[in-house]
């Protein structure tokens, strides 16, 4: 997917009534009324809302039927998870290496501090050049 | 705050949380010295074939990280602020060679730079260590951009994320 792709998705992403359409059509085809209902706006308002959703690719809407159902397209979704999973993989990963590395380091802390010890206690038996 | 901006600094800060079995000054030392950091930061099977590390507010950590299929990736932080043990303020870009500041690979419009907030919080010898990243220095549409990716994957969807996630696993 190209990067034009991906910001465009963002954006018709980025406004919350957006998503929650998004997620009333994930349980299935419906009418823009229906869809206005539980939002309490226009029907223009949601329709406007329709378009960005639309030309994000997000959304179609069926030209066959009068009442024109909207269907979620969930393809763009997926390269939205994808590109969050990299981030969060990125770090998640790291965490993983830093976790390992960190018990690395108390482990040979723990078997290295009797010997510092002892050089200590040999230390303090000698005098200083 | 009111809802309305609450919502929307929720939806503008993306934030990693983990715990590591290991006192504060000693996961401070993994994130600040040069060699340390080197032994763990990027994901499995990566290798940083460069890094400039300059702890100062002002200063840089310049890096290239090698993935295991052979690409390679230029990033950039900037120390703002430094408060040993317990806090790193950067500002965290995508880089080049040179140590310019480029594009997000993925996105035109992604936010040239981010403000990165590492925490180090030490409870019975564990350290919670916290990174929230939001947008800096960014125009409105690159911060949509960050809020339309990060906000809504990680909190934007409330209630009906779970409905759309099983969702997209079955689409």
């Amino acid at each position: 997917m190209s990067s034009d792709h991906l910001s465009t998705t963002f954006a018709a992403l980025a406004d919350p009534t957006r998503r929650a359409i998004l997620a009333r059509l994930s349980s299935g085809e419906t009418s823009v009324t229906e869809l206005a209902a539980p939002f309490e706006m226009t029907t223009p308002a949601i329709t406007k809302h329709l378009k960005v959703l639309e030309r994000a690719g997000l959304i179609t809407r069926s030209r066959q039927a009068q009442w024109r159902p909207c269907q979620l397209n969930a393809t763009p979704l997926h390269a939205v998870a994808d590109f969050v999973e990299q981030y969060r993989q990125f770090w998640e990963q790291s965490f993983d290496r830093l976790d390992d590395y960190l018990k690395t380091l108390q482990k040979s802390r723990i078997r290295q501090t009797p010997k510092i010890k002892s050089t200590k206690e040999k230390n303090n038996g000698r005098k200083k050049r | 705050m009111d809802a309305k901006n609450a919502s929307a600094s929720a939806g503008q800060e993306f934030v990693i949380s983990r715990v590591f079995s290991a006192p504060r000054e000693m996961v401070w030392r993994a994130w600040t010295d040069r060699e340390e950091l080197m032994k763990w930061f990027g994901p499995k099977g990566c290798t940083i074939p460069h890094a400039a590390l300059d702890l100062r507010p002002g200063g840089t950590f310049h890096y290239a990280m090698r993935t295991p299929d052979g690409r390679e990736m230029w990033g950039k932080w900037t120390f703002r602020e430094i408060v040993a043990p317990e806090k790193l303020v950067l500002i965290s870009s995508f880089s080049d060679a040179q140590g310019g500041i480029t594009r997000h690979p993925m996105s035109a419009s992604w936010p040239l730079e981010t403000l990165s907030t590492t925490t180090f919080e030490e409870h019975d010898g564990k350290t919670t260590l916290t990174i929230r990243w939001s947008p800096w220095n960014a125009s409105e549409l690159e911060r949509t951009t960050f809020a339309g990716a990060h906000g809504s994957m990680q909190q934007g969807w409330g209630g009906t994320f779970e409905q759309l996630a099983a969702y997209l696993a079955r689409a």
